[in-house]
């Protein structure tokens, strides 16, 4: 079975918040210096359900990211899990992708990388949120798509998902090749072992450019977005400090919560 | 895969990169384990790599290498509870350089890139837990539950070298033979800094405190200038400190509150804060180098020069990589990797600064014990230079009347005679 892992690298969220800062005007993201990237966590999610279902059977996975420079230490982490096979698709003309681009990106990737049969991503990536890649890579490709997956099984041309609902989970089955994106309910990815760290910085990555993998540049990039951001903003923190007395203690209670009624808090 | 090398390196700062660069262009195999994150990540610096050490293996230093600013200007300043008196040595305006500050997160990782462009391993993440022994050998060793082998190992695991005390070359650390730094990167804007410090676009100034930054505790404090960023911090003897019962961030607080730092510091947000150990016992700390099969390199081996004006470390880390790396060919070459033939390694560092300064400077450490240093001296020179340039309308006393007066209850002139010889034959 041949699977591939969609992965990105995100901002560090555990980064101090002081480091973040943004460019209103461009509306964008400065990337700190000194603070390496690293991979979005529903991502690395989406690996370890490709390693669970390769530790049951013969099966190839191979790692696809979109990224600049630093775009090989996520790749290098992952074949340290234990993925098989990495690619960076790096091209200037990438910059600005939308999801949109982006999943068209991922999808002539996956198309040259060779036969597939599933395709995992995780539900969304960290910095943005926006949830859609997974989505539109399935459709690029016309294969089905099952989201929210906290359990992936693979076998005899059929994926089968337990996928999370608000109170509780689905059980989905759908044809392979699919598309499926992996939610944080699938739990904890696994750490990479000594041997799979040497293995991997050993492994060279191959580095795929847009005309690599045939890419129609009106399709990529800044030009081709079709969500634009309207505005982009730090949210800014403000902490009030008020002390509600009265003359006893029961009173001062009162006031409380008096007050908390008065602000719709309870 | 074979998991077997021709070296493997421990640690991936600047003196197991310099050894893994140099055995990977000579053409063998090199894997470099680093437990940090990515190289760098756990390492820490005051900020100033001394002298023309990378030019070697880097020919034409600066070129690309991450510095943040060429040293031009060396200040000495003696503080005072509310004044401070310095010597300021400035040819940033000459062109003349010596030494460049960095910031290590991007200093070491552009280092472990050089390695692996040389053809060298770097595993980061990965931490090695023990030795391989094959009798009295060392012939490896064991990370991430794995078993990795090489012909040599190279211990550059920093101050606390679990590879070297494994291997029974060192004892653990003692509280007089190392110090604890504390570090912010202090961000302002670039011409602020420039403005400040009376600084070229890519000169930076190296300033040394001795005296309140310390609050009398044997140490030290030190401003560096970045590109964009000043590093700010305090140096401490562990031994003083812990008899101190003070803490070494409440010195920093306080050194940053100090009316002379005040006015450096102004108007910039810390955005890094880090803390480390720094080996000081000079010579007599140093470990032995090596055994079969492995030696010890830069912070593990203790080569760090303390003369109580700045801790030199880095230059002493790249060049003992160096010549542990040169040790390893030559070994390979008669293929024999035993005590006698890894010897080479003490010879290369006899005959360099590196042991060389430490045997100049042995007696360093112990001038450095002495208590006046980091009180008496600094305040008396405040107070003297305060009472030589104060016109208070009262008659003037001579320059020697003032200074007895001054060291009047301090320091007699008999203790000033005995530290001053003690200082010529120890500095």
């Amino acid at each position: 079975m041949n699977i591939i892992v969609c992965i990105k690298q995100i901002l560090d969220p555990e980064m101090p918040p002081v480091k973040f800062k943004i460019d209103a005007q461009a509306k964008k993201v400065i990337a700190p210096e000194g603070i390496p990237l690293v991979i979005s966590p529903f991502d690395e999610q989406a690996v370890e359900a490709a390693l669970r279902i390769k530790d049951a059977q013969e099966a190839k996975v191979t790692a696809i990211t979109m990224g600049g420079q630093s775009a090989k230490d996520a790749v290098k982490h992952v074949l340290a899990m234990g993925v098989d096979e990495g690619i960076v698709l790096s091209d200037e003309a990438f910059n600005g992708s939308d999801s949109f681009s982006t999943a068209y990106v991922l999808s002539q990737a996956i198309q040259k990388a060779g036969e597939y049969d599933l395709i995992l991503c995780g539900r969304q990536a960290a910095d943005w949120d926006a949830g859609q890649v997974g989505s539109i890579v399935a459709e690029e490709l016309g294969i089905p798509v099952v989201t929210l997956a906290r359990k992936v099984d693979a076998t005899g041309g059929t994926v089968r998902v337990e996928r999370v609902i608000p109170d509780g989970h689905e059980v989905v089955e759908a044809p392979l090749p699919a598309v499926v994106t992996v939610s944080s309910e699938l739990g904890q990815a696994r750490l990479p072992t000594g041997r799979g760290i040497v293995m991997a910085a050993r492994k060279s990555i191959p580095v795929w450019s847009a005309q690599d993998i045939g890419c129609d540049v009106s399709r990529v990039g800044a030009g081709a977005a079709r969500s634009e951001v309207v505005a982009l903003t730090l949210p800014i923190h403000e902490r009030k400090g008020e002390i509600v007395s009265g003359e006893t203690g029961a009173q001062a209670a009162v006031n409380l919560a008096l007050k908390l009624r008065e602000n719709r808090i309870i | 895969m074979s998991d077997k090398f021709d070296a493997i390196v421990v640690g991936a700062g600047p003196a197991g990169c310099a050894t893994a660069c140099k055995l990977a262009r000579a053409g063998l195999e090199v894997l470099v384990v680093e437990r940090g994150k990515f190289p760098g990540a756990k390492n820490m610096t005051g900020g100033v790599i001394y002298g023309p050490v990378l030019d070697s293996l880097f020919p034409g230093a600066p070129g690309d290498i991450p510095v943040e600013r060429a040293i031009g200007r060396h200040v000495i300043c003696l503080l005072s509870d509310r004044s401070s008196v310095s010597l300021d040595f400035n040819m940033a305006g000459s062109g003349d350089r010596n030494g460049y500050t960095v910031l290590r997160s991007r200093f070491d990782r552009w280092l472990a890139n050089k390695v692996e462009e040389a053809g060298g391993i770097v595993a980061a993440g990965l931490r090695a837990d023990d030795l391989l022994w094959q009798g009295q050998r060392v012939v490896g060793i064991t990370a991430g539950g794995d078993e990795f082998r090489a012909d040599a190992v190279i211990a550059a695991d920093g101050v606390n070298s679990t590879m070297a005390t494994k291997a029974g070359l060192r004892v653990n650390l003692s509280p007089e033979n190392v110090n604890q730094g504390v570090k912010e990167v202090i961000g302002l804007p670039r011409e602020a800094i420039e403005e400040r410090f009376g600084l070229t676009s890519d000169s930076g100034a190296a300033i040394h405190f001795l005296g309140f930054c310390t609050r009398g505790v044997h140490g030290g404090g030190f401003l560096y200038t970045n590109k964009e960023s000043l590093s700010l911090g305090v140096v401490v003897q562990l031994k003083a400190l812990m008899e101190s019962n003070l803490k070494s961030v409440d010195l920093l607080e306080s050194f940053k509150e100090h009316p002379t730092v005040r006015e450096y510091i102004r108007g910039g947000t810390t955005v890094e804060y880090s803390a480390h150990l720094v080996p000081a016992g000079g010579l007599r700390m140093v470990p032995r180098l090596f055994t079969d099969g492995l030696l010890v390199a830069g912070d593990a081996a203790a080569l760090v020069l303390a003369t109580g004006r700045a801790l030199e470390g880095i230059n002493f880390a790249v060049a003992s990589g160096i010549a542990a790396a040169e040790t390893v060919l030559k070994a390979k070459e008669r293929n024999d990797f035993s005590k006698e033939s890894l010897s080479v390694y003490e010879k290369l560092l006899a005959d360099s600064f590196v042991l060389q300064d430490l045997k100049t400077f042995r007696e360093a450490p112990r001038f450095l014990e002495n208590q006046r240093l980091y009180q008496t001296y600094p305040e008396l020179a405040c107070k003297l230079a305060e009472e030589v340039f104060r016109v208070d309308g009262k008659p003037k006393k001579k320059l020697w009347q003032l200074a007895r007066q001054e060291m009047k209850g301090r320091v007699s002139i008999w203790q000033l005679l005995r530290d001053g010889l003690s200082a010529r034959s120890s500095l």
